[in-house]
C-alpha cells in the first residue's frame, strides 16, 4: 500500500487553505495545514512533508522569507521542495523584492490567485524528483 | 565611504534580503534586558535595545568551546563544529563594534587565534545608532562613532536611515537589495548633521580619559585601589559582560585511566583568585585589590602602550551588572581628584 504524498501549507488566509486543499485532495495528496510561520516550522519538523506551500505575507508582511529560511535550516528537510506563493507583489508596491531572487531559497514561485494547472504540475514534477533521488538513495 | 539612504518602512525587506549572507541576528527582548540571538522573525527584532547582557565576544570566543578532541593513535582532531557558520549581526551598536575591533586585534596580531578568525570571517556586521542611556560613556572613550569593522551602518534619520557602506560585502548587500536604497540628498546629510549633535548633548556619564595613562602611572601606589578591594566581590561579572575582556582558561578533560579526552577552553576573568595563581602555591596578585588593579590598569594604561588606545569602550555593561556598584567612571573621576591633604 502506498501513503498519499503530505503537503504542508503554511497559510493564514483560511479561504485560500480550503480551496488549495480541495485542489490538492482531490489529486490524492494529505493536506497538511499551518495557520503561521511558527507553527509552520514546527510542523515541518515534526510530520517531515513530502512538499511544502508557503506564503509570504501571514501575521507579518515578511514572515514567509523568515520561515523559508528556517525550514531550510532543518537537516531534516533537505531536499524538501518548498514553493512560495504570494500576492504582495501585486498588491504591495514598496515591495519590489523580486520573487526569482536567489535568497529566497524555493523551488517554485506562484502569484495568487495561483494557476492550478501550472502549480499542480510543478507539485507532481518536485515530488516525482524527489522520490527519484530517494529511490536513487535507498539503492547506493 | 559610500552612503545611501533606506526607507524605515522597509527595513524588514532589507533584512530578509540580508539572510543570503546568513543567519540574521538581531537583539530581542529577554525579561526586562537584551541579548544578541537569531531572528526567527523580524517583529523580535527589538532595534531600540539599551545594551545586550552579553557583547558580541560570544559569537567568536564562546563562554565555553571544545578546541579538540585527543586520542591515542589517532592524534589531535580540531573540533570545527559551527566554525563555518554565517552570521549577520544585525543592529550592533557602535561601541560594540569598536569592541570588536579591539578583540580583532588582539585574536589577529602576533598570535593570531584560529578559532576567532574562522569564526570572524564568517559574519558580517550592520551597525545602528542608539539613544545613550544613564549608564553609556561611550562618548568619552571616544566609542560613540565607527568608522569601520561594520558591513553597513545605519544612522537613524527619523523616517528613513543614512547607511554607510563600509566594505565590499557590504555593498554586495546593498545590490542583492536590487533598489532598495537611494542616493543621499542635501536634507539628508543636513538632518544627520542635526542628529548627530541632538545625540552628542543625551550622554549625562562623562569620564576624562585625556592623559589618563599618565594619572595611572603615577597613582600605582593610590589608597582607592584598597578601598575597592574592600568592596570588589571578586565575581567577575564586570569581565563576563565586558565587549573587550578576552582572558580564558584551557583545560584537559581526561576521564581516569582513559587514553582519550578533550581541551577545552572557558571563559576566565582577572579578578577570579585563582587568575594569577601558579604551581607551587604561588598567587601573584593574591588579594582581591591586586586584581582589581590589575583589571582597571589593563584597560586604562596597558592597552594603550600596547594598541595606542583604552580597552574600554565605555558600554556601561559593568556599570550595570556590578553587585557591589563598583563604577568605572567614578574610578576615573576619583583618580583625577586633587588630594589636598597629600598635598601639603
Amino acid at each position: 500500500m502506498t501513503t498519499a504524498p503530505r503537503i504542508l501549507v503554511i497559510d493564514d488566509d483560511d479561504d485560500f487553505v480550503q480551496s488549495l486543499r480541495a485542489l490538492l485532495e482531490r489529486e490524492g495528496y494529505a493536506v497538511l495545514h499551518a495557520p503561521d510561520g511558527q507553527e509552520g516550522v514546527l510542523q515541518a519538523r515534526r510530520t517531515r512533508p513530502d512538499l511544502i506551500v508557503v506564503d509570504v505575507m501571514m501575521q507579518e508582511r515578511t514572515e514567509g522569507f523568515f520561515v523559508v529560511q528556517e525550514l531550510r535550516r532543518v537537516p531534516e528537510l533537505a531536499g524538501t521542495p518548498i514553493f512560495v506563493v504570494s500576492a504582495v507583489y501585486e498588491r504591495t508596491p514598496e515591495f519590489d523584492v523580486p520573487p526569482a531572487s536567489d535568497w529566497m531559497a524555493h523551488d517554485g514561485f506562484f502569484p495568487k490567485p495561483i494557476d492550478a494547472t501550472s502549480l499542480l504540475d510543478a507539485v507532481r514534477t518536485a515530488l516525482a524528483t524527489r522520490s527519484h533521488a530517494d529511490t536513487q538513495g535507498d539503492h547506493r | 565611504m559610500k552612503t545611501l539612504t533606506l526607507p524605515k518602512a522597509r527595513l524588514d525587506f532589507l533584512v530578509s534580503v540580508l539572510q543570503q549572507f546568513g543567519e540574521i541576528h538581531g537583539p530581542v527582548a529577554q525579561g526586562d534586558r537584551f541579548v544578541f540571538r537569531r531572528l526567527r522573525r523580524w517583529s523580535d527584532a527589538r532595534l531600540d535595545y539599551t545594551r545586550t547582557i552579553l557583547p558580541l565576544k560570544k559569537y567568536f570566543l564562546p563562554p565555553r568551546e571544545r578546541l579538540f578532541r585527543y586520542r591515542r593513535g589517532e592524534g589531535y582532531v580540531a573540533d570545527t563544529t559551527d566554525l563555518e557558520r554565517r552570521i549577520v549581526l544585525f543592529g550592533v551598536h557602535a561601541c560594540d563594534i569598536y569592541g570588536l575591533n579591539i578583540l580583532d586585534q588582539v585574536f589577529g596580531g602576533r598570535y593570531p587565534d584560529p578559532y576567532y578568525q574562522t569564526r570572524r570571517r564568517q559574519v558580517a556586521v550592520v551597525g545602528i545608532d542608539c539613544t545613550p542611556d544613564e549608564h553609556c560613556f561611550c562618548r568619552s572613550m571616544r566609542a560613540d562613532v565607527v568608522t569601520r569593522g561594520f558591513d553597513l551602518f545605519l544612522q537613524d534619520l527619523g523616517d528613513r536611515y543614512l547607511t554607510f557602506v563600509g566594505t565590499a560585502l557590504g555593498d554586495d548587500m546593498v545590490l542583492a537589495t536590487e533598489g532598495l536604497f537611494q542616493p543621499v540628498t542635501r536634507d539628508d546629510v543636513e538632518d544627520y548633521k542635526r542628529r548627530s549633535a541632538d545625540r552628542e548633548r543625551m550622554f549625562r556619564l562623562e569620564a576624562e580619559i585625556r592623559d589618563l595613562p599618565e594619572i595611572f602611572e603615577m597613582e600605582y601606589g593610590s589608597r582607592l585601589w584598597d578601598e575597592l578591594g574592600e568592596r570588589c566581590l571578586g565575581c567577575g561579572a564586570c569581565s563576563m559582560v565586558c565587549p573587550t575582556c578576552y582572558c580564558f582558561d584551557v583545560a584537559d578533560e581526561v576521564a581516569l585511566g582513559s587514553t582519550d579526552g578533550a581541551r577545552d577552553r572557558v571563559w576566565d576573568s582577572c579578578l577570579f583568585a585563582s587568575h594569577a595563581a601558579v604551581s607551587g602555591g604561588e598567587n601573584f596578585r593574591a588579594s582581591r585589590a591586586s586584581r582589581i588593579k590589575f583589571r582597571f590598569y589593563h584597560k586604562q594604561r596597558g592597552f594603550v602602550a600596547e594598541y595606542g588606545r583604552p580597552s574600554c569602550v565605555g558600554c556601561g555593561r559593568c556599570l550595570d551588572v556590578c553587585p557591589a556598584g563598583i563604577d568605572m567612571v567614578e574610578i576615573i573621576a576619583g583618580l583625577r581628584e586633587v588630594d589636598h591633604a597629600a598635598a601639603q
